[in-house]
């Protein structure tokens, strides 16, 4: 099971996106990151102009080294934009991936809360704080590795779906085309000419 | 169409549904029925001769019911395959067709639906579009005026493989209309039916106009459009073309057409912004440029393969901009207008997308998929004990539980998606979910609830949905309280009932239970588990004396931005209105029986260090606060 992290020390490292003027606009990152450095298990906390571009990715890399940091978080957009940019950038200076949290300070934040630019400082060092709080708590995970049946299956036969199914089987797959009517063609079957070059549909 | 039936890799089924989807990326299994054509497709040499003796006739959906075609029909002489299918609702069982088709022997009134299972590495999903139905707009007359057409008439009536080979007639006398008006928007950008702008429609109807036109000179045609939108390449330059051939473009929407019972006639009542004025118009006949609109079948389609959709029903993408036709679920690709009102360029383009994202992992030996799945603490499992339990099983959507009396339950990892329903359903936290453990969790929890908690809104949010919605909200500059918090699982399965009782142990001022809607889950079931347990938990709070308001649970989908941030709203209204005096004294009141509650957590296997470490964490908060002393 899982091994209690504190077993070792615990070197976290944080980072506070500026995303230009997205996050930037309505909060200082720099107070965020100062505030940040005193939580507890943080060595560095830093703001940076875009942490998702090469300079900000190369930076946190560097510091895992530097600092020997052993937890990242990054306070910067939603993990459905970056989770897997920076899951990468950890790995590729030997952290393991899941030892990296995000806050969510741009759409959860910055963005909602323009008009309240005190309460989004609170929210953005709090929203840190829970990412600091969650990560002295990761443990190292390995991804699962499942096997993968080389056959495709497009759903719907019209000139999307057979585009579609005609690639696939060029690259050499076998292509299951699903089509609920008892012929393939779609609406463009239907069709007479077809805009702007006027050539026929079928 | 042609290509792709002759393609020795592409396997064509067709008058076939898809009933069930199950398994993950790289792994799915489909059940597919392949509906009784009550034709041997391997005897069926498309000969027609069933169809030449059949005596029945009923409207052909492929030339929009303005033609008739047989219960032994094809749709259309170039069906691809070139196989007959028996309409067994039309069908009378005179059996003529047997004798017709003879000694080849293709049809067979025997014929069951076939239901077969395949194993798919990939899925591409292109279900397409379906049109906007005008005769729900009573004041164009469709339905009631016999020369009112919709374009998809008009599409079969200008065709030269169509009903009338191409000769446009008017249905309500079968004259050829020498005064055209098409009108745009017809169910689109009307707040009453679509807001949505249907994309191809203004192209569609210079198109229209332009063959009329070339096919004959003389004919009047007007185009009413609000906008005329040609954004893509070489559009522009083909409307320009257009004006050049003399059709009349007025900018207006018609509010009326009526007709001259007399002549079959119309007249489109119209403002014209050029003019300045109203005008009234008379045609021999109109044409409606209908909306898209989703397929009737959408939801089923949905959740059968599990696509989430976006406000109005399209099916919806992972990412607008960056991930376009990915769906949320991994290995599931979205091509075509099923995803979003689209023309054949964008349609096509979204194909090939489709053909190269779901090419990356067809192409891989291996895929990997996040390991955030559960584990059972064998130590704790009662089962293991020799009791039975199984609750942990029960709450599964995929089965990937299996419990025997005698042994701890088992995951087994392929099948367990990560949704963490049987974690927060373990009476006796013998379970945990990698990366979304209870100490960490609770880490959270604490780290936003150390400050002023009476002041906060804490929302627990699905990573698919209400995670999504709030994006959303903030992506749409949706203004909400800035005391909201919120902390992210994967579905609202997840959500213990500890948690909640913890947020309000702490003093938080509300609480937000939020997931998808049922019909949207990622986890085929999750979302029943956690509604189910928020139900428990509302009756509870209500008993306790807690105000209404205080906890909420709301289904909130990744395209409701709008609703997140007025539910956060509504929330902070309720704070403000109880007031903090009363919300103290409330807290305090309920402090002794949550505390009772909670409890039970402080037994997970890490919960104490990460109680200790928070209030370490707040201590360093408070300490940072004295100075600024903001």
């Amino acid at each position: 099971m899982e091994d209690s992290p504190n077993k070792e020390e615990l070197r976290i490292g944080v980072y506070i996106c500026h995303c230009g003027s997205n996050i930037a606009g309505v909060i200082p990152p720099a107070e965020v990151a100062e505030w940040a450095s005193h939580l507890p298990g943080v060595v560095r906390a830093t703001d940076t102009l875009y942490a998702c571009a090469d300079s900000g990715q190369s930076l946190i890399k560097e510091d895992i080294k530097k600092y020997n940091l052993n937890r990242v978080v990054v306070s910067a957009c939603s993990v459905r934009m970056h989770e897997t940019t920076f899951r990468g950038a950890v790995s590729e200076a030997g952290l393991n991936p899941f030892l990296m949290e995000m806050a969510n300070i741009r759409e959860q934040c910055t963005w909602a809360h323009g008009h309240d630019k005190e309460g989004a400082l609170r929210k953005a060092k709090e929203l840190t704080a829970a990412a600091v709080a969650k990560a002295h708590f990761l443990a190292p995970l390995e991804f699962i590795t499942v096997p993968v049946t080389k056959r495709a299956m497009v759903v719907g036969g019209g000139v999307a779906g057979i585009s579609a199914a005609l690639d696939l089987a060029d690259q050499g797959i076998d292509t299951i085309l699903v089509e609920k009517e008892p012929t393939i063609g779609g609406v463009m079957a239907q069709l007479n000419k077809t805009f702007p070059t006027m050539d026929c549909s079928i | 169409m042609v290509d792709a039936a002759r393609h020795p890799k592409i396997d064509v089924r067709t008058y076939t549904n898809v009933e069930r989807v199950e398994g993950y990326v790289g792994n799915f299994k489909v059940q597919l029925r392949e509906k009784a054509r009550l034709v041997d497709v391997d005897r069926c040499n498309g000969c027609g001769e069933c169809a030449k003796v059949c005596p029945i006739e009923v409207p052909n959906y492929f030339e929009m019911n303005l033609a008739p075609r047989k219960a032994a029909y094809v749709a259309m002489s170039q069906s691809v395959p070139l196989k007959y299918t028996i309409d067994e609702e039309a069908c009378i069982h005179c059996y003529k067709c047997v004798e017709a088709c003879g000694p080849l022997d293709a049809i067979d009134f025997s014929q069951e639906d076939k239901v077969v299972w395949e194993d798919i590495g990939s899925i591409v999903v292109a279900t397409g579009f379906n049109h906007f139905d005008p005769s729900v707009i009573p004041e164009y007359g469709y339905g009631r005026f016999p020369n009112v057409i919709t374009a998809m008439e008009m599409e079969r009536l200008n065709n030269s493989a169509g009903p009338t080979v191409g000769n446009l007639i008017r249905p309500g006398d079968g004259k050829n209309p020498q005064r055209l008006a098409i009108i745009n928007c017809v169910g689109s950008r009307d707040k009453r039916f679509n807001p949505w702008c249907s994309n191809f429609c203004c192209m569609y109807a210079i198109k229209n106009a332009v063959l009329l036109k070339q096919a004959n000179p003389e004919m009047e045609i007007s185009i009413y459009y609000i906008d005329i939108r040609t954004p893509s390449k070489g559009y522009e330059e083909f409307y320009e073309r257009a004006r050049g051939m003399g059709i009349h473009f007025i900018q207006g929407r018609p509010s009326l057409i009526t007709q001259d019972d007399n002549t079959g006639n119309l007249f489109v009542h119209s403002e014209d912004v050029a003019l300045g004025r109203v005008i009234e118009k008379e045609y021999d006949m109109v044409m409606l440029n209908q909306a898209a609109v989703p397929q009737p079948d959408v939801d089923t389609v949905s959740s059968v393969l599990n696509i989430s959709q976006s406000p109005g029903g399209w099916f919806m993408e992972y990412h607008p901009k960056l991930r376009p036709v990915d769906s949320p679920t991994d290995g599931i690709f979205l091509a075509g207008a099923c995803q979003g009102q689209k023309d054949i360029p964008a349609s096509v383009s979204s194909g090939l997308a489709c053909a190269s994202r779901a090419g990356r992992i067809l192409h891989s030996e291996e895929w990997q998929i996040e390991p955030i799945i559960a584990q059972v603490w064998e130590d704790r499992c009662i089962s293991a004990q020799g009791k039975q339990c199984g609750l942990c099983a029960k709450a599964c959507p995929y089965g990937a539980i299996t419990v025997e009396t005698g042994k701890a339950a088992q995951v087994t990892t392929a099948k367990c998606h990560g949704c963490g329903g049987c974690v927060a359903e373990c009476p006796h936290n013998a379970i945990t979910q990698m990366h979304f453990t209870d100490a960490q969790i609770l880490a959270q929890i604490r780290a936003l609830l150390a400050e002023k908690p009476e002041e906060k809104i804490f929302a627990f949010r699905c990573q698919w949905c209400s995670y999504g919605g709030a994006d959303l909200a903030g992506t749409s500059h949706f203004d909400y309280s800035a005391n909201e918090r919120g902390i992210r699982v994967m579905c609202s399965a997840r959500m213990d009932s500890d948690f909640i009782y913890e947020a309000f142990r702490l003093g938080a001022g509300a609480v937000l239970y939020s997931g998808c809607h049922p019909q949207d889950c990622h986890y085929i079931t999750g979302q029943r588990v956690g509604a189910t347990r928020a139900d428990r938990l509302m009756k509870a709070f209500e008993k306790m004396g807690m105000s209404p308001g205080r906890f909420r649970v709301e289904w909130i989908s990744a395209a409701e931005g709008d609703k997140y941030s007025r539910v956060i709203n509504e929330m902070q209204e309720t704070l403000n209105a109880i007031g903090p005096e009363k919300l103290h004294e409330e807290n305090e009141m309920l402090r002794p029986e949550m505390e009772k509650r909670a409890r039970r957590m402080y037994e997970v296997p890490l919960v104490t260090e990460a109680s200790d470490y928070s209030d370490e964490m707040r201590q360093a908060m408070s300490d940072m606060e004295e100075p600024h002393g903001s």
